[in-house]
């Protein structure tokens, strides 16, 4: 299944350990790489979380949503900062939100995911909720504007 | 262009729906190409409010809060004549649907709507829906707090959520800031009830787990005071253990209803606060400025206070029969004296439920400009409501109705129906209920018996989703299919008005269609001939139970 | 009065995927608006070919299906459920007319 990454619409070579199944992994608690189902808690991986470089979630429909909380809760409150790979039923039309929720790479075998990862991000340019992907809300910016505006008028 | 006294879009708004006209233009060029798979375009699709039905595709137009200018009005006029064949419905969760749609001209459609921001994001799909309000806020007597202030923030924070994009199944929030709870919000998968504790401040109850459909449920108090800066964080908290735990595995067993039902709601309780408790600084919690910046766009017009007992309209009312039932049932007292809420009936005898043609949209708008303070409510009764009509321009708006054929004086009463389209239009239905609703009203049409049977709410579902609400009917009735055949089974008891929840009883067998006129007359005549004075159809019905009603029903068909 | 109430007849139908529209799919494989130009198969194995044709010819079409149908003595076709009459034939009341209004 052909690996994307942001920043090259074509498929990136898989330089990372093949991820263990994380009733495997929990055997030793050691391996840079798991694989989640999608069903399986996050919370599991502590404290080793920060010793990960690859940590795969699964998508077996593309509408089963869980994987987005997954990730959220991965990258936000746990704070992971290694690869958050996107497997299984991975469609482009699902990459600004995968994008947000902190995934960074993606392995789908859809015609023209390359290219619509390309503009993924830059599909909206106003977001409303809060993720971990530094972008300002709405309301921040409106936040920010108004105060601006105030102390100009001090 | 006048000020509207509701939220205006600024360039965030306004640049976030414009692409997303874009976005969803492309993937309609995509699967028009065959790029795309029907199975992968179907949420697409639905995510922007477009399904397919029996006919045409359907598109359901968010009217968030239920607010809209007469600007908007006209636009939705102009749309349903260029997109679609001249007409809408208006609908239980205060949207507008129109029926005739082409799918290659959907992202005109919607782009037109943007034009006077307007959108239909996220009015399908298993994501969080349009979050419905009192059609009468901010204009009520008893209202507590503007509730739309909160439904704007809760639309804005639900707005392509990136977590929250692909839910178990749909997920519908209903927000009501007065006592008298016009929102229905016990059968919503949230329901939120603002209220004054005893320090005097005001939060919500949120209510979880509510809902109609295969199996009604009405929703238990998840918190009893929710402070109201932590409302994002909390409904984020919500939403976050219903993405996780909420069913996968069956479509009828999907909605946080049956999660709530199978671990209970004290763990659900617990799954929530904890999440919560893990999340509550969040960047979520509003700030007192964006609070306040978006509750002075809901600051009430500047309305003169006046008189309460006008001559022209005390005149009327002696000279014009129709005009003084019409008061009665049509027009409800407004928080500023001398004004008052006016609700046209889109609910003609004989006409299909909850419908305006373009023409009449764009009356009503006028009306509006003239009376109303440009602005128009729908009522989740399908419905329209001017709500800040000065009482001596009562008179004239009568009349105005009147030309549009939306003054018929039966708000509340027995031919004030809500259907569901029903199989003339729908995909998912199994029998008509229009035709039903038409037979009723037309049956039902004097007036003067109608203000006589009194409050009386039918509600007619033409399938067990239940968009026509009708498990809340007073008398509730359900078209069901055997064999081909069309039946329709009778409920009786629902009611989700004054703050009370109650789901209907059946009360028998199936009837066919042609003889549920007769089995409302004997329901009503039964009413009639038991009553005790000031009582309602369905306090009569809680008072003596089903069983009369059942013996005169099933002795007349 | 119609003959044939078995259910053996069928024919193929499907929305049209730019519009919507019914259709039926007629002798020459096309998709055609009216019931009346559709092909109509008369045993369950001409059903399954039909349905197979109509598969095949998908694009522009969403979801094909067969309907049962019905035939009366002077060769006209009725599906035999009441939802299939609907889609065939449309509303089965007036729907507001576009300028229902009357302005004194």
């Amino acid at each position: 299944m052909p690996l994307f990454r942001e920043g090259s619409a074509a498929p990136v070579a898989n330089d990372q350990p093949a991820p263990l199944p994380l009733a495997d992994w929990l055997k030793d608690r050691v391996g840079p790489a798991v694989a989640l189902a999608n069903t399986d808690d996050v919370n599991e991986l502590q404290p080793e979380l920060a010793s990960l470089t690859l940590i795969t979630l699964h998508f077996p429909r593309f509408s089963d949503g869980r994987a987005y909380s997954q990730a959220r809760l991965l990258r936000e409150r746990l704070g992971y900062r290694g690869e958050l790979r996107a497997a299984g039923d991975v469609l482009q039309d699902q990459l600004p939100f995968l994008l947000r929720c902190g995934f960074d790479s993606f392995e789908s075998d859809q015609k023209g995911f390359g290219e619509a990862l390309a503009r993924a991000r830059t599909l909206f340019s106003v977001v409303y909720q809060p993720t971990k992907d530094g972008r300002p809300t709405a309301s921040q910016l409106r936040l920010f504007g108004r105060r601006v505006t105030l102390s100009a008028a001090e | 262009m006048p000020d509207t006294h509701f939220y205006r879009y600024d360039e965030y708004d306004r640049r976030l729906v414009g692409e997303r006209v874009e976005q969803f233009r492309d993937q309609v060029r995509r699967r028009l190409a065959g790029e795309l798979t029907e199975e992968q375009f179907k949420p697409l699709r639905l995510t922007n409010g477009l399904y397919l039905q029996l006919h045409a595709y359907m598109l359901r137009i968010a009217i968030p809060y239920g607010t809209l200018s007469s600007r908007q009005l006209r636009k939705l006029a102009e749309i349903s004549r260029k997109y679609d064949r001249g007409y809408g419905h208006f609908t239980t969760r205060q949207n507008l649907q129109l029926h005739w749609i082409k799918l290659e001209q959907a992202p005109d459609a919607i782009a037109a709507l943007a034009e006077v921001d307007m959108h239909s994001i996220q009015t399908s799909g298993n994501c969080v829906r349009n979050t419905t309000a009192d059609h009468f806020a901010g204009a009520a007597v008893d209202e507590i707090e503007d509730p739309r202030v909160w439904c704007e923030i809760v639309r804005q924070w639900s707005t392509l959520h990136p977590e929250f994009s692909f839910l178990p199944r749909k997920f519908k929030i209903a927000i009501t800031g007065s006592p008298n709870d016009r929102a229905a919000v016990r059968v919503h998968d949230i329901g939120l009830r603002l209220w004054r504790n005893d320090q005097g401040e005001v939060g919500f109850e949120v209510i979880v787990g509510g809902g109609l459909g295969r199996t009604p449920m009405i929703g238990k108090t998840l918190r009893e005071f929710l402070p109201k800066d932590e409302l994002l964080a909390y409904l984020e908290a919500t939403l976050r253990v219903y993405n996780r735990y909420g069913r996968r595995d069956n479509l009828f067993k999907a909605r946080i209803k049956i999660l709530v039902h199978e671990i209970g709601a004290e763990k659900m309780c617990e799954e929530v606060e904890a999440e919560y408790e893990s999340m509550k600084d969040s960047a979520l919690r509003l700030a007192p400025e964006t609070i306040e910046a978006i509750a002075g766009q809901f600051a009430p017009p500047p309305l003169q206070p006046g008189r309460t007992r006008v001559p022209e309209v005390e005149a009327l009312k002696l000279e014009d029969r129709n005009f003084a039932l019409w008061l009665k049932s049509n027009v409800a007292p407004h928080r500023v004296p001398g004004h008052a809420i006016v609700t046209a009936s889109l609910k003609p005898a004989g006409a299909p439920p909850g419908d305006a043609s373009a023409a009449q949209m764009e009356g009503v708008a006028d009306i509006a400009d003239a009376y109303s303070q440009s602005e128009i409510r729908v009522s989740h009764e399908q419905n329209l409501v001017l709500p800040h009509v000065a009482i001596e321009d009562l008179p004239a708006v009568y009349r105005a109705l009147d030309r549009l054929g939306f003054a018929e004086a039966n708000v509340g009463k027995i031919t004030d129906i809500i259907a569901c389209p029903g199989l003339d239009y729908c995909a998912l239905a199994n029998a008509r209920s229009i035709p039903v609703a038409q037979r009723i009203s037309r049956h039902f049409a004097a007036l003067s018996r109608q203000h006589d049977i009194g409050d009386l709410k039918i509600k007619i579902s033409g399938c067990i989703n239940a968009c026509g609400h009708h498990h809340v009917g007073h008398i509730g009735i359900l078209g069901v299919d055997k064999n081909g055949i069309e039946l329709y089974q009778i409920s009786l008891g629902g009611d989700v008005d004054f703050g009370r929840t109650a789901l209907g009883t059946i009360l028998g067998p199936a009837v066919p269609a042609e003889k549920i006129v007769d089995a409302v007359d004997a329901l009503v005549a039964t009413y009639l001939e038991a009553r005790s004075a000031g009582e309602r159809f369905v306090d009569t019905y809680r008072r003596l139970g089903v069983q009369p009603f059942k013996d005169r029903v099933y002795a007349a068909v | 009065m119609a003959k044939n109430l078995s259910g053996d007849l069928r024919v193929a139908s499907a929305n049209r995927l730019v519009d919507g529209m019914v259709v039926f799919l007629d002798d020459a494989g096309q998709w055609a608006e009216r019931l009346d130009r559709a092909a109509v198969a008369r045993d369950t194995r001409s059903a399954e070919i039909l349905l197979q044709r109509a598969r095949l010819e998908s694009f522009g079409i969403v979801e094909p299906f067969l309907v049962a149908v019905s035939e009366g003595e002077d060769g006209r076709i009725e599906p035999l459920s009441l939802r299939e009459k609907i889609r065939a034939s449309g509303l089965t009341f007036a729907a507001i007319a576009a300028e229902a209004v009357r302005y004194a």
